[in-house]
């Protein structure tokens, strides 16, 4: 019953009172030319009150004026009377249409982008790929091809065994698992020697393979062969053996930079003048607000991202992005020897920061001035580090 | 011959008057329901109150307390109190209220 009322209400229909004397023949007419009435309620002798729908009213006219009956509406019900109401508003309908495509294209992108996978170092590499491939969040749908992207990822990026492109709803997933490398397989027939990877003295040995040449306390150059792959028997007759050498041998070695003290200094700061540009983020597309063009020769540049966060945490996708640029000015400073010193220290051990290999412990920092020719003072930083310099280097039989 | 094929149409004409005719014969020699074949009307009561028509000519008389229903098989009359219409189509009409009689040629 609900169901009817609810499909009533949907088309639409109109309560009548109908007057006159002859209401049944009114009924019998309208029910022979397929005029769907319900709810008669008989008022008194000569009105009935009875509801019908809007197409049957329209074609009540013939039937009302055989049977001399007048009609008249006392109420209008359903939809379409309410939205006849918003017939003329303009703007309303305008409202609507734009409402609707906003939410069928807000369906129809890719809101986010979630990869699982046991590697996590991996997914920014997917990343770059899904990059190249024009894929972000705020893509189309329609525009994605899972097996394709799959393809494309697992080209990509070599480590991946097996990748899982899915897309559920507005969400991409992406599942990957990755490949275990191969082992670097050692060739125990093969004759490798340890030779020394700089200049250093030995701390410790740790010979695994191979006849050790030097001994702990030794001072070694970059190329000499510390670790023998001939193992010599000690009965001379029976002659020698070839292994591969291996083994870890950790030295001490030394690494020293030395720079002229100048006791002028190009100092940069900030003028305090900067530069502001907003970008208006949608997803991964960002929209330049309008600004004055930049007009520092020199600058730094921050970026700062403005996230808003909705109820409960959720990070909504739409935000700012401001870069400020903040203008730089150089001047030259005179320094005092001191200050002269120490920045001369400070650039020397910046650049040895770059030379010295990331495994390698730091032990010891030396500083010495040094007065060179003409008048100018060097600075000079040893640093005393403490690494493995043990190098395999295969023998050629000749 | 034309006589005699006269007289079996009027025969048959007075026996649908009747209440039984030829296809109505037929359905019940091939245990087909009665309802499916002729225009003879279905009353089905359900509770006190509804009750539904089915094959009706027309109403005659639409009152308060009273419906009078023209059908192939003569009038029905169903009274109450405060009946209503519930709905009327083609073929069938449901009425609603308090019934207290369905009679029939009254």
């Amino acid at each position: 019953m609900f169901l009817v009322y609810l499909w009533n209400y949907i088309r639409g229909y109109v309560i009548i009172t109908v007057t006159g004397r002859n209401i049944e023949r009114f009924i019998n007419i309208c029910s022979r030319r397929n005029i769907l009435l319900w709810e008669i309620i008989r008022i008194n002798q000569d009105s009935a009150q009875m509801k019908a729908s809007i197409r049957g009213f329209k074609h009540m006219r013939p039937a009302a004026r055989k049977s001399r009956c007048k009609v008249r509406i006392s109420k209008r019900c359903g939809l379409p009377f309410k939205f006849s109401r918003f017939r003329r508003r303009k703007g309303f309908k305008l409202g609507v249409i734009i409402f609707s495509v906003l939410i069928l294209l807000s369906m129809s992108i890719i809101w986010d982008i979630e990869i699982t996978g046991s590697d996590p170092e991996l997914n920014s590499k997917i990343m770059t790929v899904l990059h190249e491939n024009s894929i972000g969040r705020g893509s189309l749908k329609m525009n994605i091809d899972a097996k394709k992207i799959a393809s494309e990822i697992s080209l990509g990026v070599d480590e991946i065994a097996w990748v899982g492109v899915e897309v559920k709803g507005v969400k991409l997933y992406i599942t990957f698992k990755d490949r275990v490398s191969t082992p670097t397989v050692i060739d125990s027939d093969q004759l490798y020697n340890i030779v020394a990877n700089r200049d250093g003295l030995i701390t410790r040995l740790e010979v695994y393979a191979g006849n050790a040449l030097v001994k702990e306390g030794d001072t070694v150059k970059k190329g000499q062969v510390l670790v023998s792959g001939t193992m010599q028997s000690q009965n001379p007759d029976n002659g020698t053996r070839e292994v591969h050498a291996l083994g870890k041998i950790i030295a001490r070695t030394w690494y020293q930079c030395s720079l002229p003290v100048s006791s002028v200094y190009t100092q940069r700061f900030k003028t305090g003048n900067t530069h502001k540009v907003s970008y208006l983020r949608f997803l991964d597309c960002k929209i330049k607000l309008p600004s004055n063009p930049l007009t520092f020769s020199l600058y730094d540049t921050e970026v700062e991202d403005k996230i808003i966060t909705g109820p409960f945490g959720i990070k909504l996708p739409i935000g700012l992005t401001v870069e400020i640029s903040s203008e730089i000015m150089e001047k030259q400073v005179d320094l005092t020897d001191e200050e002269a010193v120490d920045v001369a220290v400070e650039m020397a051990r910046e650049d040895l920061r770059k030379i010295i290999p990331r495994e390698s412990t730091i032990i010891d920092e030396v500083v010495k001035e040094i007065e060179g020719e003409n008048g100018t003072i060097y600075v000079q930083v040893v640093i005393e580090c403490e690494e493995d310099i043990a190098k395999l280097e295969p023998v050629n039989d000749e | 011959m034309k006589k005699g094929i006269h007289r079996i149409k009027s025969k048959a004409g007075r026996k649908k008057e009747q209440g039984e005719g030829v296809a109505e014969k037929l359905a019940r020699l091939f245990e087909i329901p009665a309802e499916i074949c002729g225009n003879r009307p279905k009353v089905t009561a359900i509770g006190r109150g509804e009750v539904l028509i089915e094959n009706f000519k027309g109403i005659m008389d639409f009152q308060d307390g009273m419906i009078r229903i023209n059908t192939n098989n003569g009038v029905i009359k169903v009274s109450g109190s405060d009946l209503s219409i519930r709905e009327i189509t083609n073929e069938e009409i449901i009425i609603g209220g308090k019934i207290s009689n369905i009679d029939y040629d009254a």
